[in-house]
């Protein structure tokens, strides 16, 4: 550990091979990109309860702007938020420290997906430089928009006019944060098919670690056939082919199915990892076993297979065969069985349990909250394919979709800091500053998008810079008073982050020094030094029981690690 | 405070009443769960023996309860399905013999409408074309081609409860039956470049003997 | 009562590298599978690319495809020479698999140049100039699949480079196998595209 300390920052946060920081480095981006899209959401957020004058930061916004700043709003929130905070930081930080090992099983590949990823955040922001600026079509990226303004590709324009463009940089990175979390991926899976540690057989695994497979096998099988696109509209763009060209033979429709069947098993790509982390917390936290651990993994695998024949749902009124919307529509209704059951389990887990609440556990139980009544049940609303018609493209769904990936990527991930934050820095964050933080982010969350919810149903579309054309439909004062509630909520929501930054950081150097299993807890990261050094374990464990032994009435302690006889 | 606005086609009021149906289903469900959610929370202090909080065999009690759990889940979805499946089929996969037919194009940033003309056929040399501004009688049943010339669009009648993306290169057809007179709203909702937020059009619903006026209007033919 | 007690971390009997590039054509094959995927809803949808199908030299396609599964042999005789831990023959054996990667190459690039001369493009603007709008994605679609499968052959070209050179150092031998697996993707990809673009019609 004090090896660790020695080593220079440079070294530290830009050449180490080390899983836990690598996982730092992917935090750090995590959250510098969401400075990013916080700043975005907060301006166009402004713009619709305000107006576009004089926003404060901002100045004056145009239309141009707005479209753009949506769409790399949702871009950046999935894609270099989500990605990496519930996907990257939490397997580079939490498997191999979890099943007893020292490093991935491919430490330079790491890297590398480290630095790809970093190289997609450059080329992504580097799309605002452009001269025909960012890339404004929205993040599903839908042809014949995303080739240019225009709908077609000009045959007069070179190759460089083409490939300096916004369009073509957000593909660039996007199609490059694919190959990264691809390689991130793979290194996940071996890793801990191969390195677990002695006798920790898959059913012994933490139920994080999981969620993290998984999830990083439905990222492997989905996003194939997207890669492969986004390389056709990079030709689209840049040669002039006519994939996606209506007049040419091409299809539209043909991107909208291999980007949703990315799309839909990338939500529980985000949701999955989560879910673990939830699992871990309310285990820990309820002093209890987790409840119906194999049924849980057995529910979820099969929520992942149905995830990837589902995808049509959102594609209900774009033109498919009405016939086929049938399937999806029961397909997609039938996929809230499964996560029924992980539902009902995980409060099984909190039944009769002795319940505490730390910080981490109001953020586990928030996430679950708000996952589960808006954002799981507004899916069955939108599952269904009649009621689809009316909400496919409003606020209803755009609240729907908040409510699914806000707690899993924010308030899932915030669980995950708070929790795992003694062991990667070997100190304490603040308690009260951190329920401050979680009530402020809780109830400002849910009073940005209830009103979203309402707006919705009056008829609200998407992606509309100003509602002042609708003077009837959405301009009475309600609707403005719903907007403005949303707006000033959010601007409340994006201030109490900065609590939690100040905690974060304050704490990484004056917090109190944290014990080496500061919560009781049975897995295997807890029986490391805090922080770990560099290998993780002075001696590596054996294990000889799963990890949620809490309340073994053989025992007098209430809690029982895994390596322990 | 009212949740849906004004409706004025035969299938606007079916759709709500399936949003109400769904909530409806939701609500049970919301209200089991939240009592498994808080429960624990309140008795959390109560005093437990450790066997009591080792529920670590997944005993046939408990499966009971968690098949149970999504058994009634899974009926909940079944009674959806089955309501919203007739809906589906009249108003996207049959199409009633059609009143009048009109086709609608949607372009970078405006809704162009093509009036069949005085013949009554769509698609000969005497249709007329308008911008933005949909005259279309009540109660008579409408078939609509939509189109794109350039990128997607999507007609929007917010308040018939009618939703079609439409396609450069495709023509789909979709009908609809309207049941009040009025002036409502046309918009789109697929993001479609920098004039997005003005490409607004306006659909005049109005009874057999004006809307023969406005067409004549329309058609340039004098009385 | 810690029973800490092994100083290594464990690994499991698995060869991780073999795992790894397993996973990793699982995810190779998706990729292409998406875009052939995406070809065949196409090709079924327009008779008139069958027309343009005819356009491709099958001599040469079959050429390719002759050399590329010569190649998967000499890849396989240099596994079992790594086996035996015998330099030249790893030498020899690769560096025959990487002229057939060159030859390879040399072939496609004689084919794209011939395609480029009769008009047939990648972005397809001599035959959209000549009215056939929807034949000229048709070679999009070629370009794109044959030139990406190209692609790959390069980097596994290099690949076994680098493994051969690791080889004649003495060291890293199992490296072989992993790049061999590789290769075999190569080769099976081009086992898909070949009947796929040149030979029905």
């Amino acid at each position: 550990m004090t090896e660790h300390k020695k080593t220079g920052f440079l070294k530290r946060f830009f050449f180490s091979l080390d899983h836990k920081d690598i996982g730092f480095q992917y935090l750090l981006t995590a959250m510098f990109m969401a400075a990013f899209g916080g700043f975005f959401v907060y301006v166009f957020r402004y713009n619709l309860a305000f107006g576009p004058d004089d926003i404060p930061l901002y100045g004056n916004l145009a239309a141009k702007e707005y479209n753009q700043l949506v769409t790399n709003h949702g871009a950046i929130m999935i894609f270099w938020v989500g990605m990496p905070m519930v996907l990257a930081v939490l397997g580079n930080f939490l498997i191999p420290i979890m099943i007893g090992t020292d490093d991935m099983a491919f430490p330079l590949l790491n890297k590398i997906s480290y630095w790809t990823f970093l190289l997609s955040c450059i080329v992504l922001l580097s799309g605002f430089l452009m001269p025909t600026g960012a890339f404004g079509g929205g993040w599903t990226m839908y042809p014949p928009l995303s080739v240019s303004d225009f709908g077609y590709n000009n045959p007069n324009t070179t190759f460089k006019a083409n490939f300096f463009t916004g369009n073509t940089f957000f593909l660039m990175a996007v199609a490059l944060e694919f190959i990264s979390m691809l390689m991130g991926g793979i290194n996940f899976i071996v890793t801990t098919l191969n390195k677990r540690a002695k006798g920790l057989s898959l059913m012994k695994l933490p139920i994080v670690v999981w969620m993290i497979n998984i999830a990083s096998l439905l990222f492997m099988f989905s996003v194939g056939p997207l890669i492969a696109g986004t390389f056709m509209l990079l030709m689209d763009i840049l040669v002039g082919t006519g994939f996606f060209d209506a007049y040419r033979g091409g299809d539209p429709i043909l991107w909208q199915h291999l980007f949703w069947f990315f799309g839909h098993p990338e939500v529980y790509v985000l949701l999955l990892p989560s879910l673990g982390v939830v699992g871990e917390i309310f285990s820990t936290f309820s002093r209890k076993p987790f409840f119906g651990y194999k049924m849980v993994i057995f529910l979820v695998l099969i929520a992942g297979i149905l995830s990837l024949v589902v995808w049509a749902h959102h594609q209900f009124v774009s033109g498919i065969d009405p016939g086929a919307a049938n399937i999806f529509s029961l397909l997609t209704i039938i996929i809230s069985i499964p996560f029924a059951g992980m539902v009902l389990a995980y409060l099984g887990t909190l039944w009769r349990g002795d319940i505490k609440f730390t910080v981490p556990m109001m953020f586990a139980l928030g996430m679950l909250a708000s996952f589960t009544f808006f954002g799981g049940f507004t899916g069955l609303h939108l599952g269904s394919n009649v009621f689809d018609i009316y909400a496919h493209d409003t606020y209803f769904v755009i609240a729907h979709f908040h409510y699914t990936l806000f707690p899993s990527v924010i308030l899932g991930g915030f669980a995950a800091i708070y929790y795992w934050y003694p062991k990667f820095s070997g100190r304490k964050l603040n308690k009260t500053l951190g329920k401050i933080h979680f009530w402020g982010t809780f109830i400002f969350f849910n009073s940005i998008f209830i009103p979203l919810f309402w707006l919705g149903l009056q008829g609200q579309h998407r992606r509309i810079f100003d509602y002042s054309n609708w003077d009837k439909l959405l301009m009475q004062p309600n609707h403005i008073m719903a907007r403005q509630i949303a707006t000033v909520s959010l601007i409340f929501l994006i201030i109490t982050q900065f609590i939690f930054l100040f905690n974060f950081f304050k704490s990484l150097y004056k917090g109190k020094v944290a014990e080496k299993n500061p919560w009781k807890s049975n897995t295997l990261e807890w029986q490391a030094s805090s922080p770990p050094g560099h290998g993780n374990f002075a001696l590596y464990p054996a294990v000889y029981r799963w990890p949620y032994d809490y309340n073994h009435p053989d025992r007098d302690t209430d809690f029982l690690p895994q390596n322990e006889k | 405070m009212n949740f849906f606005p004004e409706s004025n086609s035969s299938i606007a009021l079916e759709i709500d009443n399936l949003f109400w149906i769904i909530t409806g289903v939701v609500g049970i469900a919301t209200v089991i769960t939240l009592f498994l959610f808080v429960y624990p929370m309140i008795t959390r202090k109560k005093k437990r023996t450790k066997i009591e909080r080792y529920m670590v065999d997944f005993t046939h009690k408990h499966r009971i309860w968690l098949y149970t759990g999504m058994f009634l889940l899974l009926m909940g979805d079944l009674y959806i399905l089955v309501k919203e499946h007739s809906i589906w089929q009249r108003v996207e996969q049959e199409l009633p013999e059609p009143d009048f037919k009109i086709a609608i194009v949607g372009k970078q940033w405006m809704w162009e409408i093509i009036y069949p003309g005085p013949d009554g056929k769509l698609y000969t040399d005497d249709d007329v074309s308008a911008i933005n501004n949909l005259h279309l009688p009540v109660n008579r049943v409408i078939h609509m081609d939509l189109k794109a010339l350039d990128v997607i669009h999507s007609v929007f009648l917010p308040q018939s409860r009618f939703k079609q993306d439409v396609l450069p290169g495709r023509t789909i057809t979709r009908w609809i039956k309207l049941n009040k007179e009025g002036k409502f709203d046309i918009t789109c909702a697929e993001i479609c470049g920098l004039g997005h937020s003005m490409m607004r059009g306006n659909l005049f619903v109005e009874s057999e003997e004006e809307w023969k006026d406005s067409m004549d209007k329309i058609y340039g033919i004098k009385k | 009562m810690n029973t800490s007690i092994n100083k290594k971390p464990t690994l499991r009997d698995i060869p991780q590298a073999r795992l790894g590039v397993w996973i990793l054509i699982a995810g190779e094959f998706v990729i292409f599978g998406g875009l052939i995927v995406a070809y065949l809803l196409y090709r079924f949808r327009y008779p008139e690319w069958a027309e343009m199908a005819s356009h491709t030299n099958i001599v040469l396609g079959a050429t390719n495809t002759f050399v590329l599964l010569t190649s998967s042999y000499f890849v396989v005789k240099a596994h079992d020479a790594a086996i035996k831990k015998d330099k030249n023959k790893i030498t020899l054996y690769i560096g025959l698999t990487i002229l057939s990667a060159l030859i390879f190459l040399v072939v496609k690039i004689t084919e794209y140049s011939q395609k480029i001369h009769h008009g047939f493009t990648f972005s397809g603007k001599e035959l959209v100039e000549q009215g056939k709008h929807i034949e000229s994605t048709y070679w999009g679609f070629y370009f794109l699949m044959t030139g990406l499968h190209a692609f790959h052959v390069i980097v596994g070209a290099i690949v076994l480079f680098i493994v051969m050179m690791g080889a004649r150092k003495g060291k890293n031998y199992q490296r072989i196998e992993v790049a061999g697996l590789y290769w075999h993707m190569v080769d099976l990809i081009w086992i898909f595209l070949f009947p796929l673009l040149y030979i029905a019609n």
